[in-house]
């Protein structure tokens, strides 16, 4: 089996939002929707404060609230952990917005752009079909989909690769196949701690917080 | 028409918007439309940062197809020039363009080069620390046909830029940049350097790595910044009182610590510490050969530094028969003279400087600067050494950063002094592991940092420095803001006019201090890349001086508030659109050190929008109106746009007597560099670049180290005593008082041997009390320290006007506002996302709090620069600067010609009726 995951180191994480923009670019999300975002946290009061950088998007979770909650059964969930939501079945009642604990969903009813009019590029890119549905981070599943019939590896080569964890400058992000105890996630869960966002909802989120090296 | 959907493809190219460039990058082209970035991927082994490309490289796309973009020429029809005029521009021919143009110019040349101050007729101002260069093609061959040009009109250069590091570094390690050596630095002390920031990718690559490795960075700063949040220690120190901090943990390394735990050897064979200093102040000399005396423990005599096999002697004081010589070759002392080591002078001086004593001026405890001094020491590793590239080097995995406003103005001298010392104390100066220069840009070659190592006088690299003896010095200088009168450090080269106080250009305008001739106004002012108007310091008083210069000829992307006074409008094909060949790799910038060397190409992913045109038809077209065609081929021949076309490897010059293509130039450009990087194997030509995009060939990572180099010449660091800047000092204040020139007396102070450390600070509240006084108010109405920090996402500036930007910098605090400390916002009633008005006692901004636990509580923050009035866009995001509040004192201008990016100001909630903020004025 297969069960894709992603991995954020909070060591190396500089909250640059170069994932942010390269999954903007990837997905041409328009203005205000991030997929992939980095958020800036702090901690504790003067002098004595902690600022972290938390990368956040859909967690694509083993038992997704998002999915529970869906009338139409647009969100889905295959069976290599990617929950996709189906454009064509999506009634847009953002009931998966509101069930998500980690607001990872956007729902954009009407188009729009930078600059108000679309740009060449924007028009070029331009999706009807995201208009009054929910959508959300998908772990570039078009690029794996892809890179896999290609014999390509997720994880390690970038055309087969989520465009964030491609684009991470600090090496920050990871992904591979947890299932895989090679893969690049296990090793790293192996030798780091890591922690899951919201553990305590019993979503089991497929992305993990690495944040210092394990007790081997 | 349909289109074909198989029509798609990855254009290699390069980002360089910033100094941290450049980044490689693909960019995906569907039916001719560019989409997306993505990292190149090919070039994932040879770039340090894993071929990886920064956020604002993302931001190319939109900026390519902005709408607000300006595509066509334009001239404008309001000849009045101001804030609230509106320029009146209406889109004109290419052709009208160039003949207003050349007009002025041919104006300029029947006048004569110069005007009856002396200074250039024709001005051009670039920003972002020689970024232009990367993207204005062949304009440096026009600007080198044309003449004499005034590049000192700043826009920040100067003031804004790691300037003390600049002129130091270059003059003791050739470290016109410097850094830790990053991928194999342990512990690092960083006073205010941002480098997850302002690093770039290799930068943020690189220390995302050591984190991950157990390299230990303390971050000492007024607020929890990016690189801050990265670290494993905050210190919370008061603005601009880090001499005091660094000077304590000389201290402790001086005077708490057994000696033998610091690297002597080092000290002694490597550096002037055995030098003896005789009783005026200067070096006790061989009175034949003129050569500084040191003692040899051997044969327990006086002998000079260079005597073969003798083992110098750090510490003590000795009697020899010497001369010892001031300034102007002064004697000052003749025959048998006592003199101590420059060593021990330094131990004696340190004394006073103790942690107990830095507590009261920084805000730090004594026992946190002890346990770092400490800390530090223990990481060093004095006595080991680490094998590179075969050869076997002196490993001390220790090192201190410095960031903005801890490197320039006062204050900067004695920071960058104590952190190269510190690093010399353990021998971590230009070792693995240590403190690096990283760039050389005041000598030559800029290329290769080794090779502009030779040597000088006293066991030192030669440095050149602007002469300060009678015969030489001048109080007429070549461009407007003085450099060569008033800087030795500042050297005369092409790098040298930006790095002279170039805040004077502008203050100078009104009131030229005595004893220099009269600033004037250039008869043609062309600007690139930059927009002073809201980047420098007081710029309100900026743009009312804008307003009259004569005439202004402004390469446009967007309208903005510096090409509102503009009376041409140009625009050039931008990042995705124009073509250019560039050197990249080997050592340069602050982490920019490769393991590979070579070129990178630029190239149009697309056609360039509407009227835009490449830099170097521009260029081309300028040469050939102006009758400067066969200069400027010439020029190109010679390599002023990057390389030279004639080398040992082949032969690939222009016909200097007819106007090339944009093509036909990088074609040969491309051609000649293959074959340099190949040394004759392969000649590429410009389809090739296209297809690859880079070249590369190995650099030796031994090569990032000067040390070696300097002990194979048998030179000294210029380190711990500075006899010579001293000297240049004292002979500069001569020359200036010769000439009545009284101006320049603060700043002269400056130059000292062994520096004094002390509150920095005061200075700015000294001037604010200039201010406030006479009208009976008082400093302590201004009880915050307004700071400002670099942005990632919106880094010099240039991408103000990408929603993209905006919206992705939005994740990060402080792109809404003015950041300051909640528990301080409390006592004063204010609520995150209040408005609050930023006041000094001339000058007001508005802006909305950001409340934040990571700042001290007599700080603030505002991040970037923006402050838009003009620019569309940006003018509608409410953001304010502090470069409107900043005042343009020479007061606050040090002996390089440097100021600092801090100043005194008052916070209270909501707009204030009593001050009229900036945008409000020029709305107004």
């Amino acid at each position: 089996m297969t069960r894709w995951a992603m991995t954020a180191d909070l060591r190396r994480c500089v909250g640059c939002q170069t994932c942010t923009a390269a999954c903007k670019h990837t997905n041409a999300t328009p203005p205000e929707v991030q997929w992939r975002r980095v958020i800036d946290m702090e901690f504790g009061e003067f002098p004595n404060v902690k600022r972290v950088f938390v990368p956040v998007g859909c967690q694509h979770c083993e038992d997704p609230p998002c999915m529970e909650v869906c009338p139409s059964t647009a969100t889905k969930k295959r069976a290599d952990g990617i929950v996709t939501i189906d454009y064509d079945l999506c009634i847009g009642c953002s009931y998966c917005a509101v069930a998500c604990p980690y607001q990872a969903r956007y729902k954009t009813d009407k188009a729009s752009f930078a600059y108000g009019a679309p740009t060449d590029n924007e028009a070029k890119r331009h999706d009807a079909k995201r208009l009054a549905v929910a959508t959300k981070c998908t772990f570039c599943v078009d690029r794996i989909d892809a890179g896999l019939e290609q014999g390509l590896k997720p994880g390690v080569d970038p055309a087969a690769t989520p465009a964030c964890v491609n684009a991470c400058i600090a090496e920050a992000l990871a992904f591979g196949d947890l299932d895989d105890p090679q893969s690049n996630v296990s090793q790293l869960l192996q030798k780091n701690q890591s922690f899951r966002m919201h553990e305590e909802l019993g979503t089991g989120p497929g992305f993990h917080y690495l944040w210092d090296k394990a007790d081997l | 028409m349909k289109q074909d959907a198989t029509d798609v493809r990855k254009v290699p190219t390069y980002c360089y918007q910033c100094v941290a460039g450049p980044d490689l990058l693909t960019v995906k082209v569907e039916q001719g439309v560019a989409t997306e970035v993505e990292p190149n991927f090919c070039a994932a082994d040879r770039h340090p940062g894993n071929g990886k490309v920064c956020v604002k490289a993302f931001g190319l796309v939109q900026k390519t197809y902005n709408p607000n973009r300006v595509l066509t020429p334009m001239k404008r029809t309001n000849p009045k020039k101001g804030r609230k005029e509106d320029p009146g521009f209406v889109p004109i021919s290419w052709d009208e363009a160039f003949e207003l143009i050349t007009e002025r110019l041919q104006r300029v040349r029947a006048e004569g080069m110069t005007d009856a101050s002396g200074y250039p007729r024709v001005a051009m101002s670039l920003g972002g620390g020689g970024t232009p260069q990367s993207y204005m093609g062949t304009m440096p061959a026009f600007l080198s046909a044309w003449g004499s040009v005034d590049f000192g009109f700043g826009s920040g250069q100067g003031v804004k830029c790691y300037h003390s590091e600049h002129l130091y570094g270059e003059f003791w390690h050739r470290g016109f940049t410097v850094s830790p050596d990053t991928p194999m630095t342990n512990y690092l002390i960083s006073c205010g350097a941002n480098v997850e920031a302002s690093g770039g990718v290799v930068g943020v690559a690189r220390h995302s790595k050591a984190r991950v490795r157990g390299m230990k960075r303390v971050q000492v700063e007024p607020h929890l910044s990016i690189t801050g949040a990265c670290s494993a220690e905050w210190v919370p120190i008061k603005p601009k009182t880090d001499p005091a901090f660094l000077f304590a943990l000389m201290h402790v390394l001086l005077h708490e610590v057994p000696r033998e735990r610091l690297d002597v050897a080092f000290l002694a064979r490597s550096t002037a510490s055995p030098y003896l200093v005789g009783a005026g102040g200067y070096y006790l000399r061989e009175p034949v050969s003129g050569k500084p005396l040191v003692f040899d423990a051997k044969s327990q005599r006086v002998v000079p530094f260079d005597t073969p096999d003798i083992v110098e002697t750090l510490e003590g004081e000795f009697v020899a028969e010497a001369v010892e010589h001031g300034p102007d070759g002064d004697v000052l002392g003749k025959g048998s003279l006592r003199g101590q080591t420059s060593f021990g002078k330094l131990v004696a001086h340190m004394a006073t400087f103790s942690p107990e004593w830095a507590e009261r001026l920084c805000d730090v405890p004594a026992a946190t600067m002890r346990r770092i001094a400490n800390e530090f020491l223990d990481h060093a590793c004095v006595g080991q050494t680490v094998e590179i590239d075969g050869k076997v080097l002196p490993f001390r995995p220790v090192a201190v950063s410095l960031g903005k406003t801890v490197t320039n103005g006062w204050g900067a001298y004695e920071c960058v002094w104590a952190r190269t010392m510190l690093a010399a104390l353990v021998g971590g100066l230009e070792v693995p592991g240590g403190t690096l220069g990283t760039t050389v840009r005041l000598h030559r070659p800029m290329s290769q940092r080794h090779e502009s190592v030779k040597p000088g006088p006293d066991g030192f690299m030669w440095s050149h420095l602007n002469p300060t003896d009678k015969e030489h010095w001048s109080p007429n200088p070549n461009i407007r803001n003085a450099y060569r009168s008033m800087v030795p450090l500042a050297t005369d080269g092409p790098w040298s006019q930006a790095l002279g106080p170039t805040h004077f250009s502008w203050m100078f305008l009104d009131e030229t201090p005595k004893g220099l001739p009269r600033v004037t106004l250039p008869d043609v002012w062309f600007v690139y890349r930059t927009n002073p108007a809201i980047s420098f310091w007081d710029t309100d008083g900026i743009t009312d001086k804008m307003t009259r210069f004569p005439f202004v000829v402004a390469f446009a992307y967007t309208r903005d508030e510096t090409n509102h006074f503009a009376d041409v409008l140009l625009p050039d094909a931008t990042d995705l659109e124009s073509l250019q060949l560039i050197r990249v790799g080997g050592t340069k910038f602050i982490e920019q050190f490769w393991t590979e060397q070579g070129f990178a190409l630029r190239q149009p992913v697309i056609e360039a929008r509407g009227q835009a045109r490449d830099f170097t038809e521009i260029a081309t077209e300028l040469a050939r109106r102006t009758g400067l065609l066969e200069k400027y081929n010439a020029a190109i021949n010679k390599g002023a746009a990057g390389m030279p076309l004639k080398t040992q490897y082949g032969d690939f010059s222009l016909a200097t007597d007819v106007a090339h293509s944009r093509e036909q130039i990088w074609d040969a450009i491309g051609r000649s560099a293959s074959a340099e990087l190949s040394e004759g194997a392969e000649v590429h030509d410009l389809a090739w670049w296209k297809e690859n995009g880079l070249a590369t060939k190995a650099f030796a990572q031994s090569d990032w180290y000067l040390y070696p180099t300097l002990a194979k010449q048998n030179l000294r660091f210029e380190l711990p005593y500075q006899e010579r800047l001293q000297r240049v000092g004292a002979e500069l204040g001569r020359r200036l008082h010769e000439h009545d020139m009284h101006w320049w007396d603060e700043q002269l102070h400056e130059y000292q041997a062994l520096p004094v450390a002390k509150d920095f600070s005061e200075l700015w509240t000294d001037e604010l009390a200039r201010l406030v006084r006479p009208k009976g108010g008082k400093t302590s109405d201004f009880p915050f320290w307004m700071l400002t920090a670099r942005s990632m996402q919106y880094a010099w500036g240039g991408n103000v006007g990408m929603q993209m930007i905006k919206e992705v910098a939005n994740n990060i605090a402080g792109h809404r506002g003015v950041i300051l400390n909640t528990g301080k916002a409390r006592e004063l009633g204010i609520e995150d996302g209040d408005d609050v008005t930023i006041s000094t006692p001339i000058r007001s901004v508005h802006g909305k709090a950001v409340l934040r636990q990571g700042i001290r509580p007599d700080t603030l923050l505002l991040i970037g620069q923006f402050d838009h009035w003009v620019t569309p866009f940006a003018k509608d995001q409410g953001m304010p600067s502090m470069n409107a509040l900043t005042p343009m004192s020479m007061a606050l201008t040090d002996s390089t010609g440097s100021g600092a990016d801090i100043v005194r100001v008052s916070l209270v909630k909501g707009r204030s009726a009593t001050t009229t903020p900036t945008r409000e004025r020029a709305r107004a």
